[in-house]
């Protein structure tokens, strides 16, 4: 895997766990991502996915091992990093505009082009007309495209998606899925993306990782051998979709098994 | 409308039966009456007298209020940014902010004088703690999400300060500033009170010496409405500052 890669990884985790108090969420997490390369995670809930975005990102540090960004050994949050959390957190008080022009500010777009640049995010968004709502004004999908607007015009070298387009409906998820890739293959940026749609993870991405139950760590890597540019649509109906898919389901139902039974009141020491 | 309306009915049933029971249970020596009440209104604004004693008391509040507010949130942002030194002197300032402060107004007297400045600084010394408090509680409150997600894109702290933590203790800013619209035109009457030559405290300190109730109830009509008026307008400065909230 390493070997596919062109140049230096973007981000390495050596045994990196990490700990809410007693709670091990992480534990011994291993993960390389190569420069460029468009990995998705999947794992059930409360495994440990946010978390782990939220490592890299600098959000929370390791209680053991070490995360590396750039080959850099990162100390709180390592630049050009743009981060989706799972839940919008757009600045209530601002309008659409006004939340992705924190991206630009925030990426040091060049102030005479913001007006310009935000009214064509909006736009990409198909958000016209909706620039001066507040956020209280629009539906969660919208809310979630704002905020994907802020995390595009921040323009980082590492997007970390938090399940981005889980409030979008599944022709919406499909077109925002194409825009990414299309962005993404033209740029070339590293990505980790957070799902609970399998089929979306292995549509878009060149990897998945499943995480297991908690502790999470990382229990299967599939390699997604489907060229790019990819139509979303046709790759859907191919054989090697089908099955990557079902491994990973599997993977995953094995998982929701074993977390039901350690969760099983008879079971669990009083 | 509906609202409105019985809201008048109500003050006129209030009047009405104030007035009756003044020509038949009560000596109005005791309790006025609403007619003479508004008889005495309707000479102080001939005379002038009604705008200078409510302006004199106003200005006061207002000018306590306008340096409450920018030192209580200043002092409050420097507190919740300065955690260690915040925990160092808070029994003091609590020890201060639970002193009844209107006992300071003699030494106020003798250190501003009995002019306009001792007032201000009466109300300044009441109103101040609220607004103190209430930005440190909003600071603690701030959506940590939002602080974090600004962190990711490496935000300064004056960046997070601007864009996120002074947008969201605004709100908390508005309600120290309700409660505090109360307890201004306190420390101003009371301020009158200790020595004073115009202005409602003053006003209805000497109509009570004289023992002219007409006087003392018309202060405190004129009071009222003074309030009353005051809160609607930050009600209204809550409507501009707050679009967001509005449209929601
Ligand atoms: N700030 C926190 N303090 C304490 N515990 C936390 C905190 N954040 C997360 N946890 C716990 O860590 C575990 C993993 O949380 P995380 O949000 O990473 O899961 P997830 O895989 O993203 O789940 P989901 O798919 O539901 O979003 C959960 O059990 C959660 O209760
Ligand atoms: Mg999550």
């Amino acid at each position: 895997m390493d070997m596919q890669v062109s140049a230096g990884p973007k981000v390495v985790l050596e045994g990196a766990s990490v700990a809410y108090g007693d709670l091990t969420v992480l534990k011994d997490v291993d993960l390389v991502l190569g420069d460029g390369e468009f990995l998705s995670i999947v794992g059930p809930s409360g495994c440990g996915k946010s978390t782990l975005l939220k490592l890299i990102s600098g959000l929370e540090p390791p209680a053991a091992g070490r995360v590396f960004v750039d080959g850099a050994e990162i100390d709180r949050t390592p630049p050009h990093v743009g981060f989706m959390f799972q839940r919008d957190a757009l600045l209530p008080w601002a309008t659409a505009e006004e939340n992705i022009n924190v991206g630009l500010e925030l990426g040091g777009y060049p102030q005479a082009d913001r007006a310009k640049r935000c009214q064509e995010l909006i736009d990409f968004l198909q958000l016209t007309g909706f620039g001066k709502h507040y956020p209280s004004m629009l539906s969660g999908g919208m809310r979630q495209r704002v905020s994907l607007g802020r995390l595009l015009a921040y323009e980082p070298e590492l997007y970390l998606m938090d399940e981005p387009f889980g409030a979008l409906d599944a022709q919406t998820k499909v077109m925002m899925g194409r825009e990414l890739l299309r962005i993404w293959g033209r740029y070339r940026k590293s990505v980790i993306f957070v799902t609970h749609d399998i089929e979306e993870a292995v549509s878009l991405s060149s990897r998945v990782i499943v995480i297991s139950g908690r502790p999470g760590r990382v229990k299967r890597e599939v390699k997604v051998d489907i060229d790019y540019p990819r139509d979303l649509r046709a790759v859907r109906k191919t054989a090697v979709f089908h099955d990557l898919c079902s491994t990973i389901w599997d993977e995953i139902m094995g998982e929701k098994a074993v977390e039901q039974a350690a969760d099983d009141p008879a079971e669990a020491p009083a | 409308m509906w609202l409105s309306g019985w809201r008048i009915a109500l003050l006129v049933a209030i009047l009405a039966i104030w007035e009756v029971v003044s020509f038949t249970l009560i000596d109005p020596f005791w309790i006025s009456r609403p007619s003479d009440i508004a008889v005495r209104l309707w000479d102080m604004a001939v005379s002038g007298s009604l705008w200078t004693n409510s302006w004199a008391t106003l200005w006061q509040a207002i000018l306590g209020l306008a340096l409450g507010l920018p030192v209580g949130l200043g002092i409050g942002v420097l507190l919740a940014a300065l955690p260690r030194f915040a925990s160092v002197v808070e029994p003091f300032w609590m020890g201060l902010y639970s002193l009844p402060r209107i006992a300071l107004g003699p030494l106020f007297v003798i250190w501003f004088g009995i002019g306009l400045l001792s007032k201000v600084m009466l109300v300044f010394s009441l109103v101040v703690f609220v607004f103190i408090l209430n930005a440190l509680q909003g600071l603690h409150e701030v959506d940590r999400d939002l602080v974090n997600l600004m962190r990711t894109m490496r935000a300064s702290r004056f960046y997070i300060l601007r864009r996120v933590q002074m947008p969201s203790i605004i709100p908390w800013i508005i309600a120290a500033m309700r409660i505090n619209v109360g307890i201004a035109l306190i420390g101003s009457v009371i301020g009158e009170m200790l020595g004073a030559n115009r202005g409602l405290g003053w006003y209805i300190q000497i109509s009570g010496a004289r023992l002219d109730t007409t006087g003392v109830f018309t202060g405190l009509f004129i009071l009222m409405i003074m309030a009353i008026l005051f809160n609607e307008a930050i009600k209204i400065i809550e409507d501009r500052l707050l679009p967001y909230k509005r449209a929601s």
